[in-house]
C-alpha cells in the first residue's frame, strides 16, 4: 500500500466516505483532540495538514505565522475543504488558533468548536476540567450528527483507536533494530495517513504493512537520526536523510511518535479515562512549559533507539519549538547526544538543507557515507 | 554606466619554488561558491597553486575555468592530479572531481591549514551562509551552527551594500573603523537582508535625524548590524564552558567577508578575543580543504 499517495488523496478519500457512509467530517487543528469522541459519534475525524499550494489569499488574514498555519488558511478559503461539516480546535499554538478562528468566520454553516484543555497537565483539577470539556463537546457532536452516544459507542471506538496506536507501535519497534528495515519517511507517511483514515479501515491496512515488514531483510548500514521540532506535513527531510545515507530511526513529533504513544486505560468512567490518556501523552512544546517532561522522554527515546546524534528541526515563526529549543539543547547537551539545530518552511530549501545534513552525518561517522552517493542521490 | 563597486579583485598564484612533476602527491580542491569560486592545488602538502574568480552564470564553466587558472602555465592536467574534492554550493558542476565534500569539514580542514592546529573555533563567512565550526582539538568537527532563512550578515549583502552605497567593497570595512574616535551607532535591523538595506539607505536622509550621521558612520552601522547576526550564529555553538578554557580564544575566519575588517573586528571586540592571522588568502579555506581531504 502506498501511504503517501493516501495522504495525497486525503480529501477524495474524505469525499468517497461521506459519500458512502452520509456521516460526517470534522477537520481537527490541534495534537490534543480526541479522535474517539467524534468517531464514537458516527463522524470521521481528520487532521487538517497543510499542503503547500499557490497562496493569494492568506496574507490578507494571518501576516508572518509559520507556514503550515497559512497553508492551512490558504486551503480552507481556497475550498479545499468544502466537504468538511465542521472543525475543532483544543487550545494550543495560537498561530493555529487564528488559521481556526478564519476558517470558522469565512463559514457560517461550519459547525466550529474550541475545546479547552489545560496548559496546566498536570494540576489536580486538570483531569476534571477536561472531563467536563470533553462532556461539552460530546454534546454538541451529538446535536450535530443526531446520534445519540453510548458508552458502548465509546468503547468501540476507543478499541478502535487503542488497536491502531498498538499497531503504530508494533511497526515503530521494528525501527529500534540494528539496520532497520523500516524508513523515516515510510513511518512518517504511516503517521499521516493514520490521521486522515477511518481508523477500522487503516487498522486493516497496518496490520497488513506490519506483517510485511517484520519479514524484510535488514538494510544497509545507516546513519541513525533522531528528528525532533515542529510538525511537520510531508516528508522531504525523511528523504533527504535517506538519500545522503542516514535513515530517522525515531521521532518525538506531534504528528509522529507523540500522536501514537500511549493509549486509553478502560475507566467505568470513558471520558475520563480519554481525558487522562490526552493529558499524560508525550506533551508538545506548548504544554510541557511548566512541568519540562519532555526533555526527558527525548533522552529516552534517543537512548531506546541508539540514535548517533539529532536533528532539531523548528519551523520558522514558530513560537512554542522557538521557546522550547532552549531545554532540549539542554539535556542534549548533559547527555553528549549530538544535535544539529536548524530552522525549516514547509518547503525545505534542497542545498541548504544538504549541506547541513551532509556535514552534521559526516561529523557523527566520518567517511560513511562520505557522499558516494551524492550525486546519484541529486538525479546526476 | 554605474561602476560595480562590489567587484573584488580576482587573483591567481603559482609557486615557483616547488616543480609539481617530482611530488609524490598532487592533490586539488575546489570550492564553488555563488559568488566566488577557488581552487588550490597542492603538492605534497605545500600550497603550489590557487586561484579566486567570481562564479559567473554558467557554474560548470566556472569550474572549468577556476581550476585552469588554478594550475597556470605549469603544464599539469586533471589526469595529472591524484584526487579532486569539490565543495560548495555549486559542486556538482566540478565533474572532474573524485570526491564531493561538505562545506563545513572542508572549511574545518582548511583553517587548520591556515592557522595551524591551535584553532579550535571557526566562522565561515560566505556569500550566503555563514558557518560557525567548533573543532576538536584533535582532528574532528564537534558541532556547527549555520544560519538561517535571512540573508543578513551574508557577503552578498555587502556586495548588494556596496553597489547601492557607492563605495568599493574593498574599503567599506577600513572606512566603518574611522569613526574619528566615536563609538559605532546602533546597527541598523538585523531581521532581513532587504530591510537591512533600506535602513541604511535611509540613514543618508537627514531629515531623519537631528544629527546626520557620517558616511563612515553609516557603514558602521550596516557592519554592525551583519556582525550581530552573524554572532547569532556563533552564539548557537555548543559552549565549551569547562574550567579555564576560554571559548573564542582560538579563532579563525574563512571565506570572502573574512576580509572585511568592518565585520571581523566587531566580531573580535564583542568576543572579546583577536583571530588568528594567516598570510594565506581565507577565502581559498575551503578549497584547501576539499584538496586534503580528498587526498587522505
Amino acid at each position: 500500500m502506498d501511504f503517501k499517495k493516501l495522504v495525497e488523496d486525503r480529501h477524495e478519500y474524505a469525499k468517497a466516505w461521506k459519500k458512502r457512509t452520509g456521516g460526517k467530517v470534522i477537520g481537527w487543528f490541534e495534537p490534543y483532540f480526541p479522535e474517539e469522541i467524534a468517531y464514537a459519534a458516527g463522524a470521521l475525524p481528520v487532521r487538517v495538514l497543510a499542503r503547500h499550494e499557490p497562496d493569494y489569499i492568506s496574507d490578507k488574514w494571518i501576516y508572518a505565522s509559520c507556514y503550515p498555519v497559512r497553508d492551512i488558511t490558504n486551503l480552507f478559503l481556497s475550498g479545499r475543504y468544502d466537504y468538511i461539516d465542521g472543525i475543532v480546535n483544543v487550545e494550543g499554538c495560537q498561530w493555529m488558533y487564528n488559521a481556526f478562528e478564519v476558517a470558522a468566520n469565512n463559514n457560517e454553516k461550519l459547525f466550529n468548536f474550541y475545546l479547552f484543555l489545560p496548559d496546566y497537565t498536570d494540576a489536580p483539577t486538570s483531569k476534571h476540567a477536561t472531563r467536563s470539556e470533553f462532556q461539552v463537546y460530546l454534546d454538541r457532536m451529538e446535536e450535530l450528527t443526531g446520534k445519540k452516544v453510548t458508552e458502548a459507542d465509546l468503547d468501540h471506538a476507543i478499541e478502535v483507536y487503542n488497536t491502531n496506536r498498538m499497531l503504530l507501535r508494533r511497526v515503530n519497534e521494528l525501527r529500534r533494530m540494528e539496520r532497520t528495515p523500516v524508513l523515516g519517511s515510510e513511518m512518517m507517511n504511516l503517521v499521516l495517513a493514520d490521521q486522515v483514515m477511518d481508523k477500522a479501515e487503516m487498522n486493516k491496512l497496518l496490520a497488513d504493512f506490519l506483517a510485511e515488514a517484520e519479514e524484510r531483510a535488514p538494510d544497509k548500514d545507516r546513519i541513525r537520526l533522531m528528528l525532533i521540532g515542529s510538525e511537520t506535513f510531508d516528508t522531504g527531510l525523511e528523504e533527504l536523510v535517506e538519500a545522503l545515507g542516514g535513515n530517522i530511526v525515531i521521532d518525538e513529533l506531534d504528528n509522529g511518535t507523540s500522536y501514537y504513544w500511549n493509549n486509553v486505560f478502560p475507566m467505568k468512567d470513558r471520558l475520563m479515562a480519554l481525558a487522562l490518556r490526552y493529558l499524560g501523552r508525550p506533551h508538545c512544546a506548548l504544554k510541557d512549559n511548566n512541568w519540562r517532561r519532555r526533555p526527558q522522554h527525548i533522552f529516552e527515546l534517543s537512548e531506546d533507539f541508539n540514535i548517533d546524534g539529532a536533528l532539531v528541526a523548528k519551523q520558522v515563526y514558530c513560537h512554542p519549538h522557538g521557546s522550547d529549543s532552549y531545554a532540549v539543547w539542554k539535556i542534549l547537551r548533559e547527555r553528549n547526544i549530538p544535535y544539529h539545530y536548524f530552522e525549516r518552511g514547509v518547503k525545505l530549501p534542497a542545498d541548504e538543507t544538504s549541506a547541513r545534513l551532509e556535514a552534521f552525518m559526516n561529523m557523527l561517522k566520518p567517511g560513511l557515507n562520505h557522499l558516494s552517493g551524492w550525486h546519484k542521490a541529486f538525479g546526476e | 554606466m554605474t561602476r560595480e563597486y562590489s567587484k573584488w579583485p580576482e587573483t591567481s598564484w603559482l609557486s615557483d619554488s616547488v616543480d609539481w612533476r617530482k611530488a609524490k602527491t598532487v592533490a586539488a580542491g575546489v570550492d564553488i561558491g555563488t559568488t566566488s569560486a577557488q581552487a588550490v592545488v597542492i603538492c605534497d602538502g605545500e600550497l603550489y597553486g590557487y586561484a579566486s574568480i567570481h562564479t559567473g552564470t554558467d557554474f560548470k564553466q566556472t569550474a572549468e575555468e577556476v581550476l585552469a587558472k588554478a594550475t597556470g602555465n605549469s603544464g599539469m592536467t586533471v589526469k595529472d592530479i591524484g584526487a579532486i574534492g569539490a565543495t560548495g554550493f555549486g559542486k556538482i558542476n566540478a565533474g572532474y572531481a573524485s570526491k564531493s565534500l561538505d562545506e563545513v569539514h572542508c572549511h574545518g580542514k582548511g583553517a587548520r591549514f591556515l592557522y595551524g592546529p591551535e584553532v579550535t573555533t571557526v566562522v565561515d563567512l560566505g556569500a550566503q551562509t555563514v558557518k560557525a565550526i567548533r573543532l576538536y582539538e584533535w582532528d574532528r568537527v564537534r558541532d556547527f551552527m549555520m544560519n538561517d532563512i535571512c540573508a543578513t550578515g551574508m557577503g552578498r549583502n555587502v556586495e548588494m551594500v556596496c553597489d547601492l552605497l557607492h563605495v568599493p567593497i574593498t574599503e567599506i570595512g577600513e572606512k566603518s573603523l574611522a569613526l574619528d574616535g566615536k563609538t559605532d551607532p546602533e546597527p541598523v535591523s538585523t531581521t532581513c537582508y532587504n530591510f537591512a538595506s533600506t535602513e541604511t539607505m535611509g540613514l543618508f536622509r537627514p531629515e531623519y535625524r537631528a544629527e546626520p550621521l557620517t558616511e563612515n558612520e553609516v557603514y558602521a552601522s550596516h557592519l554592525f548590524a551583519l556582525a550581530w547576526r552573524i554572532l547569532g550564529v556563533i552564539g548557537k555553538l555548543q559552549p565549551l564552558d569547562v574550567g579555564d578554557i576560554k571559548v573564542y580564544e582560538k579563532l579563525g575566519f574563512t571565506g570572502g567577508l573574512a576580509k572585511n575588517s568592518g565585520v571581523t573586528k566587531r566580531i573580535e571586540r564583542e568576543l572579546k578575543t583577536t583571530a588568528l592571522t594567516s598570510d594565506w588568502d581565507p577565502m581559498l579555506a575551503g578549497a584547501i580543504g576539499a584538496a586534503i581531504l580528498a587526498s587522505e
